[in-house]
């Protein structure tokens, strides 16, 4: 890509990040869910934490999954940012199904994208998020043996646990 | 018409005179339709095809904008985007018997440029959107990161309603032309001419110059996908 279009992608990237910013301000309002979201929970921590804890780790597998897509679509992948992009992901994925204790459910007024479906069918939840632990462990195989058609095949095998999981348990945005 | 151009001419002919070029008038229909295709493929996640018809409308997006500098007479902005006096001074015009402006009127060239400023900016963003599951992404998007490409994602499916409600407004506006200026501006769209219209688009089409904003066009939907 040539240099006057990484810096319209910059300049326009940092914009979008304000525009995402100015959202997010206008809806953090003092709500009635604060006290909800101010609760300790069992394994410390209050709800709020781990609510941003959680989005901070999907944003950091999100960010490691765009790595590895632009890899893939780049004419020479660079194998090793796809290797600890992949690595990150597999490192996060067996603690997915811990990050939504009850007590953040948005039933009970927390502010997330996750939905009460979650806890209303704790089994497929806990399903998916096994499906995806594995997934993302062969991705992180594929990716360690550097060979681009197989971290391919594991990555859109991969995204599909994504969205699956996505489609029945997020927020659609 | 008051913004008659030097050798303008009042055109008596049984098809009227050439009021929007074939240019024009293909930009036009073809962005009516690839809009609707374009929610549709976005609606059913058919990401592939969304990118195909996104990346089609940008290339005859800036074929357009450069049409508005270097086209023929009616379709250049400097000929038909005026200040607030000409606008006030057309709205008082705005009655029965109405005589249709040459090409835009100084009130529908707001609707022209937001309408052009509105696909640019949905446009733009939708290079650079990434999806939640960081899968599917705009041909820009590597440049920046997950979640700047978020929230181009976000502003692009925000911003899809303001072009909507501009679109609709201009349908309406359309509309009444039609039924209380008894002005059809639909047939001229398609046929590029009207009675008694007094137009500046004279002489032959200028292929030369359609030919260097085609490759423009072509050259950019290359380029964003290198």
């Amino acid at each position: 890509m040539t240099a006057p279009l990484k810096m319209l992608g910059k300049t326009l990237g940092a914009g979008f990040a304000l525009l995402a910013l100015a959202a997010c301000g206008g809806e953090d309002s003092a709500s009635v869910s604060s006290e909800q979201e101010s609760k300790v929970l069992p394994g410390g921590g209050t709800v709020k934490e781990m609510v941003e804890m959680r989005h901070e780790a999907m944003e950091d597998i999100g960010d490691s999954f765009k790595t590895i897509s632009d890899q893939l679509k780049s004419g020479s992948p660079d194998l090793d940012a796809m290797k600890s992009s992949a690595a990150l992901i597999a490192e996060h994925a067996p603690n997915v199904g811990d990050w939504f204790p009850a007590e953040t459910s948005p039933a009970l007024g927390v502010d997330t994208d996750a939905l009460a479906t979650i806890w209303e069918r704790p089994e497929d939840f806990a399903a998916i998020a096994a499906k995806f632990e594995t997934a993302a462990g062969e991705l992180n195989a594929a990716a360690q043996t550097g060979d681009v058609e197989a971290i391919g095949a594991a990555f859109k095998a991969t995204g599909g646990q994504c969205k699956a999981c996505h489609d029945d348990f997020r927020e659609d945005d | 018409m008051t913004e008659t151009a030097a050798g303008a001419q009042a055109d008596g002919s049984a098809a009227g005179a050439l009021v929007w070029d074939w240019s024009v008038r293909l930009f036009h229909w073809t962005t009516v339709a690839l809009i609707p295709m374009l929610w549709l493929s976005a609606e059913n996640g058919a990401m592939d095809w969304h990118r195909r018809f996104g990346l089609t409308l940008m290339g005859l997006l800036i074929f357009r904008l450069y049409w508005g500098v270097a086209g023929m007479s009616t379709a250049r902005f400097q000929n038909f985007v005026k200040g607030p006096k000409a606008i006030t001074a057309y709205i008082a015009r705005m009655k029965r018997p109405y005589t249709p402006a040459a090409g835009h009127n100084p009130l529908g060239a707001l609707s022209v440029i937001a309408l052009l400023a509105a696909l640019t900016a949905q446009i733009t963003a939708g290079l650079f959107a990434v999806d939640v599951d960081g899968i599917e992404s705009g041909p820009l998007s590597s440049l920046i990161s997950f979640k700047q490409g978020r929230a181009a994602a976000e502003f692009h499916e925000f911003f899809f309603n303001v072009l909507l409600a501009l679109i609709v407004l201009h349908i309406a506006a359309v509309a009444y032309y039609f039924i209380a200026l008894k002005t059809n501006l639909v047939r001229t769209m398609v046929t590029g001419r009207r009675k008694g219209a007094v137009t500046a688009n004279a002489g032959p089409f200028p292929l030369t110059r359609f030919l260097i904003g085609a490759a423009l066009a072509v050259a950019a939907v290359t380029l964003v996908q290198l």
